[in-house]
């Protein structure tokens, strides 16, 4: 069985963490110290870039690549880290903040003196009142222990930390609605370009980043590169000629819920399988399983064929889903996945934020046509037409089939793809939110088609067996690349 | 809207302690528009809920105009419009919590206090005649692992049964 590796977590459970002198006997610190002793701060920049940490917030954008987007020459240079951990089946942040935030301080620091950034706005979610408590007392610490405010441990180094409450709204998370918000007004995101790093917070280049990532900074001062590429699988990135390793590596923190016997974070190397995962977290509750959610609400939904599905960055990307945020959901055989998919289009309907037309008007569209079908009440048509697939020919096109007309599901896609398009991964709208919506809608429609047609057919929720629920892979362009990312093409 | 459009009855001012830690707050940012939401969170702390009295101090606090804090406070769903109960029970329904149960906290609550789902245009029909509650759906709190999950004012209740539920309603109540 796969073992725990706790890196970021390993003092999580220990008593007083969050107090300046229990964390300073678990080295704490001594990295950040390490750091403005023995390196320049572009030796830290180059370090991270080596040590191939992606961000851990839901992109997984390369850390290193990211920080040399900043312009050297504009000051002052912002840093806002994002601890509005809002995507629903992530829950590791909270750890984070609630029990060791002096870990989040340190990372913050070295990313500052990396980037020669004087100013921090840790963006904490509204509804995390004790993460914020016990956060700010830890700010409060390190400032009375010299290691925030002006000339830091008589290295001339000036460094601020202020915490900033949101207040409710999803979209927050979302790196420019964020900075939106934290300028005071409604959390609506930004056209990109121009990127934060380049314009960002108050006009200025702006370095965002998760509280999971910033925790990875004091280990990779602390114990090396060559340490931290060892934990994770390498893949070959194509794009280069020649190609050039394509690293996932590190610990993440796979937040599991759902039907396991003991969901929580589990902190592993990145490239375990989802059926691993499940094994780690307990076991399944229930006989079967029928769907995992492998980053988050938003990624689209891993059927019981993909349980082999390795977690990590590249591996969900080529199995056209995402790792996101780590929120592993799992379901059992007793789920309804029409049920599911209509909680999930209610939360999106709810989180919205009205700027894009597409968005404020398809999600709740979507969430009325998935309400509608689970009513009981979904539109099939009485006609059939012909059925396309894949043709005696090996080729797509009209297979010599007919097939009936389930004019809901139809609308369903319809909509949800032009909202954002999940075949061609393209937004018609300004965010990412867009994608967010549709890839859920259409990824579960797509395969469990068998159980939205027969809950269409029967007027009434069927929850059908898990082995008749699912499209096979075989069958469906669901599971198909069509879609193939170019630097993965040779894979 | 206008200033003179606002009917306001009782003008609203911080109270010592609070306008400290908004003059403290104010100095960490560049301009001042950016302290609106900790301002808000102040604001309601000690009002309550943002009445158009306050956004209209709140907009002479940070020197915008009250029509700006208007937008602000109806796009975040943490501020409350209208007054709310003394106990503000948020009970999360998204779907980690929906797969261990959460409607039957949520139906336990409402028969057990008599009273319906506040929506976040009505927070009156959600609201106990005597002010004592507010029942309202939230999404994702961010403890998927301790499902079912609600808040209480500023504290979380993990691994809700209806046993749990009654457990806590009795501490509450007294």
């Amino acid at each position: 069985m796969v073992q725990e590796r706790r890196i970021l977590y390993e003092h999580l459970d220990v008593p007083d963490i969050n107090t300046f002198d229990v964390f300073r006997q678990y080295d704490g610190y001594t990295r950040f110290e390490k750091a403005i002793a023995e390196y320049q701060p572009d030796d830290i920049a180059k370090m991270v870039m080596d040590s191939g940490l992606k961000g851990r917030g839901g992109a997984g954008f390369s850390t290193g690549l990211k920080w040399s987007f900043v312009p050297k020459d504009i000051k002052p240079c912002y840093l806002c880290c994002n601890a509005d951990e809002s995507e629903p089946g992530t829950f590791s942040n909270r750890y984070v903040l609630e029990k060791n935030p002096h870990l989040l301080i340190e990372g913050i620091l070295i990313c500052c003196y990396a980037m020669g950034i004087e100013t921090t706005y840790i963006y904490i979610r509204g509804e995390f009142t004790l993460g914020k408590k016990m956060l700010d007392a830890a700010i409060k610490e390190a400032y009375e222990k010299g290691y925030l405010g002006k000339d830091i441990r008589g290295t001339g180094l000036n460094i601020d930390i202020y915490s900033h409450p949101g207040a409710g709204a999803y979209i927050c998370g979302e790196e420019t609605g964020l900075i939106e918000s934290l300028e005071g007004k409604r959390g609506q995101p930004r056209n990109k370009p121009p990127f934060p790093a380049v314009e960002g917070v108050f006009g200025k280049p702006t370095v965002v980043q998760n509280v999971e990532t910033l925790c990875n900074l004091p280990f990779i001062v602390g114990n090396g590169v060559e340490w931290y590429t060892q934990m994770g699988p390498t893949y070959a990135d194509t794009r280069a000629n020649p190609p050039t390793p394509d690293p996932n590596t590190g610990t993440k923190l796979y937040c599991i819920s759902g039907d396991v016997n003991e969901p929580g974070v589990y902190e592993l190397d990145l490239g375990l399988t989802c059926s691993e995962l499940i094994e780690v977290a307990g076991g399944l509750r229930g006989e079967e399983v029928k769907a995992v959610i492998p980053g988050g609400s938003s990624a689209p939904i891993l059927t019981h064929y993909e349980l082999d599905t390795r977690l990590d960055f590249t591996s969900l990307t080529l199995a056209k889903s995402m790792l996101g945020s780590g929120g592993i959901i799992v379901m059992n055989e007793t789920r309804n996945i029409v049920d599911c998919l209509l909680n999930i289009m209610k939360f999106y309907a709810h989180e919205s934020c009205g700027q894009c037309t597409p968005c404020r008007w398809g999600t709740p569209w979507v969430r009325d046509i998935v309400q509608r079908i689970a009513d009981g009440n979904g539109r099939k048509d009485t006609m059939t037409r012909p059925k396309f697939g894949v043709a005696e020919n090996g080729r797509w096109g009209d297979t010599g089939e007919t097939e009936e007309i389930y004019e809901d599901l139809d609308l369903l896609e319809s909509v949800a793809n032009n909202i954002a398009n999940v075949d061609t991964m393209t937004w018609n709208t300004i965010c990412v939110f867009g994608i967010a919506v549709s890839w859920p809608a259409v990824s579960y429609m797509r395969k469990f088609r068998p159980e939205f047609e027969a809950t269409i057919r029967e007027g009434k929720l069927v929850t059908l067996p898990v082995a008749e629920a699912t499209v096979p892979p075989e069958e469906n362009y669901a599971y198909q690349q069509r879609f193939v990312p170019k630097e993965f093409a040779d894979l | 809207m206008s200033d003179e459009l606002i009917q306001i009855e009782t003008p609203f001012a911080f109270n010592e302690e609070n306008q400290r830690e908004f003059d403290e707050l104010i100095g960490r940012y560049p301009v001042k528009e950016a302290a609106m939401l900790p301002t808000l969170h102040i604001a309601q702390r000690q009002a309550g809920y943002i009445s158009p009295a306050v956004m209209k101090y709140v907009a002479e606090q940070l020197e915008v105009t009250v029509m700006k804090v208007k937008d602000v406070v109806t796009f975040y769903p943490m501020f409350f419009e209208e007054p709310v109960g003394e106990y503000v029970i948020r009970v999360c329904h998204t779907l980690p919590c929906a797969l261990r149960d959460c409607k039957g906290v949520l139906e336990h609550l409402k028969s057990k206090l008599d009273m319906d789902i506040a929506s976040e245009t009505n927070l009156a029909k959600g609201t106990t005649a005597d002010g004592k509650f507010t029942l309202m759906k939230v999404e994702c709190l961010a403890s998927c692992d301790v499902a079912p999950v609600i808040m209480v004012n500023d504290d979380l209740y993990k691994n809700l049964t209806p046993e749990k539920v009654d457990e806590l309603l009795a501490k509450l109540a007294s």
